[in-house]
């Protein structure tokens, strides 16, 4: 099936030279410790804390409307510490959710109004089902559907999956278009 | 941290010292926060129908929503008194006639207008509560069916992690002035 083309308004983004298109009413806090490896759309209202400790996303992620993408946080006995949160490459995150996790996998596809747990991990190759409430330091393993509240495993995925969210991603990357004046 | 000229100039609300309230969030109204707690940037807190006020110790993370609404009875114009030691997290909206100490709201639960939060109370992700009712102490609600059950003790109080935010957030955010005095003098800055 092909994908509609999605315009976008151009002053409403901000595009990269390695590709990235960030919207303008996002927030990205501590932007310094953001990084955003190519070709990665963060739509509007998003909230990416860099502030709290390091994120690193890599390439063809989409990251939905008003998500929010937080550092998760352990308790020491001395003191806390904010874990750098790494997200993989073809990471699909929808509207609404809030991903508190340590780390996700590539090829990942979240849900929208998910909340994914605190330290969290997501392995390669594995989905979350809208309205999933996943419980703090869950794992997920590759291949698996997780759905529910609290969150469980419900199904498999194909093997091909890995294919299936490189298609998605890139797909949805390039009818991500500019909505240009006169065109 | 250079002043900046951006923020609310809102001058109903009061901001006790030691107070770390991002310029980023929205306070409307008639709002008094209390010293040590933490505003994330994005929060939005309406004082609507009547003012609210903040106790010590809280962390009020992004996208929570705290308002004070009217209600159908004559409950307009009373005060929303959020006790100490809360934790609202990611997501939350909060409409309740009072909150006490060390309750945790988790993301995206919602706690409706007729519900008055006792102490000790843990609102599990996800979900909400409605119904006109007052949530006994050290309550759980969990789950998918919002199910119930009360545990032997309150949760811990995040003191580290206030400690560890007041450290870090004014390096990466401009934060609203306090102006308020300290009640006592324990409150370091």
């Amino acid at each position: 099936m092909e994908l509609q083309d999605d315009f976008y308004n151009v002053p409403q983004y901000i595009e990269t030279a390695s590709g990235n298109k960030v919207s303008r009413q996002s927030v990205l806090c501590g932007s310094q410790n953001i990084v955003i490896n190519g070709k990665t759309i963060v739509m509007s209202g998003c909230v990416i804390r860099g502030d709290l400790a390091n994120v690193r996303i890599g390439r063809h992620c989409i990251i939905s409307k008003r998500a929010v993408i937080r550092p998760a946080f352990k308790k020491f006995s001395k003191g806390v510490a904010f874990f750098p949160l790494h997200i993989g490459d073809h990471v699909l995150i929808e509207e609404d959710s809030i991903v508190n996790a340590a780390q996700v996998g590539s090829y990942v596809h979240i849900g929208k109004n998910c909340v994914i747990g605190r330290r969290s991990v997501l392995k390669d190759c594995c989905a979350i089902a809208d309205n999933t409430i996943l419980p703090p330091e869950t794992v997920v393993p590759p291949f698996t559907v997780y759905s529910g509240s609290p969150g469980k495993v419900s199904g498999d995925l194909p093997d091909c999956t890995q294919d299936l969210m490189t298609d998605i991603t890139v797909s949805y990357y390039q009818h991500f278009k500019p909505h240009g004046k006169g065109k | 941290m250079a002043s900046h000229g951006k923020g609310t100039n809102n001058p109903n609300v009061k901001i006790a010292a030691g107070a770390m309230v991002c310029e980023d969030c929205e306070l409307i109204g008639d709002i008094t926060i209390g010293s040590r707690t933490i505003i994330h940037p994005k929060a939005k807190i309406v004082a609507e129908a009547g003012p609210i006020v903040i106790g010590d110790f809280n962390i009020i993370e992004e996208l929570v929503t705290i308002t004070n609404k009217s209600s159908s009875d004559g409950n307009s114009g009373k005060v929303l008194i959020i006790g100490n030691n809360n934790v609202f997290e990611v997501g939350a909206n909060v409409e309740a006639i009072r909150i006490g100490d060390h309750n945790v709201i988790e993301g995206k639960a919602s706690v409706g207008s007729q519900v008055e939060v006792s102490n000790g109370c843990i609102i599990g992700a996800g979900c909400q509560l409605n119904m006109p009712e007052l949530v006994p102490e050290n309550t759980v609600v969990y789950g998918g069916k919002c199910e119930r059950r009360t545990q032997r003790e309150r949760p811990p109080a995040q003191t580290l992690q206030i400690d560890f935010l007041t450290k870090i957030l004014p390096n990466y955010h401009y934060l609203m002035k306090p102006n308020l005095q300290p009640r006592q003098a324990s409150v370091k800055k």
